[in-house]
């Protein structure tokens, strides 16, 4: 089907505008609400300690060349050798944080109320939309899509022969959703709780995983190879002096 | 650190504000941010804010930082009324803060009661035991109460638990040099190196402390990274040049018989001496015989 279908425009004063404002007071609205209810939680000694210790296993990969190799060697034992070496983690002891987040009822609680201010709103601006906005050519995208797409994004619309391209009003829900995320940004400021897609990214990387990044830095260290760099600093410094001196 | 621009717009400011020409609140916020201490300007202007209703007004929400700020300040200046106002208005307005809490022992601590000091800060860090400002103070305390061995066990253990806190190392460091233990103050300084690997500062002091530890192997290594300091500041460091004559010296005298596999150091030896006769004829033209007769005595 190749003809342009005209699109009446009380579609667009009153489906595409309404539902974008709507959007964005919803995310208003939940901004506020998150404010309020913000707990403080107390951070776990434990992953402070191997946060910190992280950072600094960091920095002794980055900058190991600007210190002696003694020095580097010793580090290197103190954070990697067997019995109590700070990034080693018996293979035991790794300890599920799946299991860990579930167990602590502060974190437990903490995690629900986020999801739940997260998918309630979700479900009922998406119901709402449903009910009222659909059955309904609502809008035509200017690029032409596969046929892979109808099933997404022309829920409502049960003709088999309209162009892909014309849309219905859920696709321009979910446009909206992921859409407004930078518009949030610059109302609120950086930091806003309807950063959705965020937290659902989050939400696969279940929690820090301690026991991993370990490994990963104790195996990153075990790899460098000590070069010291201060020898070559003399060559320099004679050349700045002589600049210097010219 | 603070960077050179950032100096720079500090310094600016500040002229800015002692000649009467306004920005006192710009001033406020940057001081604020950088962590300098400024604390007699900080307390004048802040509190010149804070009397005038109109102007207090006009911060919003940020009045209640600023009395912080000038609490703090005033601790400084040792106007302990102004700071027991300050912490008085806070505390109506945020009863049960920890933030206020602090600044109550901080209060405590000028007075100089040390004891009620470190009840008020251990309560408080049975509330939260990783408040990292608050470990910090009781090592404040103990270093002015004079029990340095204390101070040190206590920024031990901090930094077990923050070991990534790059002021908190350099605080040991300080303080190891100042008890002559200069082993674990080369330690510190290899962490502040480590962790800031382009600051010369660190590398002058690692330099100055393996001098001082002494050795053939040490000297060897502080001339290299007396040479890095040169190198970083791009030979504008006059102790540098210094330390590299000085390290030469010292290193001939141990390795007397012995053969030196020194490739390039007589003539680093040489250029520092000649940009340290450049530098004196500049800058202090006066003491430039007295350098010239340490470096000969230096250069048999």
């Amino acid at each position: 089907m190749a003809e342009d279908l005209v699109l009446d425009t009380a579609i667009r004063d009153w489906v595409l505008i309404p539902l974008s404002v709507v959007m964005v007071l919803i995310g208003i609205l939940r901004y506020f609400v998150s404010k309020l209810m913000l707990s403080s939680q107390l951070p776990d000694p434990k992953i402070v300690k191997e946060g910190q210790v992280i950072v600094r296993a960091r920095n002794l990969r980055a900058a190991a060349n600007f210190i002696p190799p003694k020095s580097f060697r010793s580090r290197r034992v103190y954070f990697s050798n067997e019995e109590n070496g700070l990034l080693f983690v018996p293979k035991g002891q790794a300890q599920n944080p799946q299991a860990q987040m579930f167990s602590d009822p502060n974190m437990a609680m903490d995690m629900m109320k986020k999801n739940l201010s997260m998918i309630i709103p979700q479900t009922l601006t998406f119901a709402w939309v449903n009910f009222f906005f659909s059955g309904f050519v609502a809008a035509k995208i200017p690029f032409p899509l596969t046929q892979r797409f109808r099933s997404m994004l022309q829920n409502g619309i049960d003709l088999s022969t309209v162009d892909v391209s014309y849309v219905s009003s859920r696709s321009w829900y979910f446009l909206n959703l992921f859409g407004l995320r930078g518009l949030f940004s610059l109302i609120l400021g950086e930091e806003n709780a309807t950063d959705d897609t965020q937290r659902m990214m989050q939400m696969s990387g279940f929690g820090f995983d301690p026991s991993k990044s370990l490994g990963a830095e104790k195996d990153g260290l075990d790899i460098v190879q000590h070069e010291w760099a201060l020898p070559k600093f003399e060559h320099r410094a004679e050349a700045a002096l002589k600049k210097l001196i010219k | 650190m603070v960077s050179k621009t950032e100096e720079t717009q500090l310094n600016s400011l500040e002229n800015q504000v002692d000649n009467g020409g306004g920005g006192a609140w710009e001033y406020l916020c940057l001081v604020r941010k950088l962590k300098v201490r400024r604390s007699d300007k900080v307390f004048k202007y802040g509190l010149s804010i804070l009397n005038d209703p109109k102007k207090r007004s006009a911060l919003g929400p940020e009045e209640w930082t600023l009395y912080e700020q000038v609490a703090i300040a005033a601790l400084d200046c040792q106007c302990l009324d102004v700071t027991k106002d300050c912490i008085k208005v806070l505390q109506k307005k945020f009863p049960e803060s920890k933030r206020v809490g602090r600044l109550n022992g901080m209060l405590l601590e000028a007075k100089g009661s040390w004891a009620e000091a470190e009840k008020a800060y251990s309560s408080l860090l049975e509330d939260n035991s990783l408040d990292q400002v608050i470990h910090k103070r009781r090592v404040a305390m103990a270093k002015a109460q004079g029990n340095i061995s204390e101070a040190i066990e206590l920024l031990n253990k901090y930094l077990e638990i923050f070991m990534a806190d790059h002021d908190a190392w350099r605080e040991l460091a300080d303080i190891y040099v100042s008890l002559q233990m200069y082993k674990q103050a080369a330690f510190c300084y290899e962490e502040l190196i480590l962790s800031q690997p382009t600051v010369p500062l660190y590398h002058l002091a690692y330099a100055d402390v393996l001098y001082t530890l002494g050795g053939l192997e040490n000297l060897q290594t502080a001339k290299k990274y007396y040479a890095s300091t040169i190198d970083l500041t791009g030979g504008k460091n006059t102790r540098a040049p210094f330390g590299i004559c000085l390290c030469t010296s010292a290193i001939a005298q141990v390795s007397k018989g012995r053969n030196r596999e020194d490739k390039e150091s007589p003539e680093l030896q040489s250029l520092a001496a000649t940009a340290l006769e450049k530098d004196y004829k500049q800058r202090a033209a006066d003491k430039l015989g007295l350098l010239t007769s340490a470096l000969r005595s230096m250069k048999f």
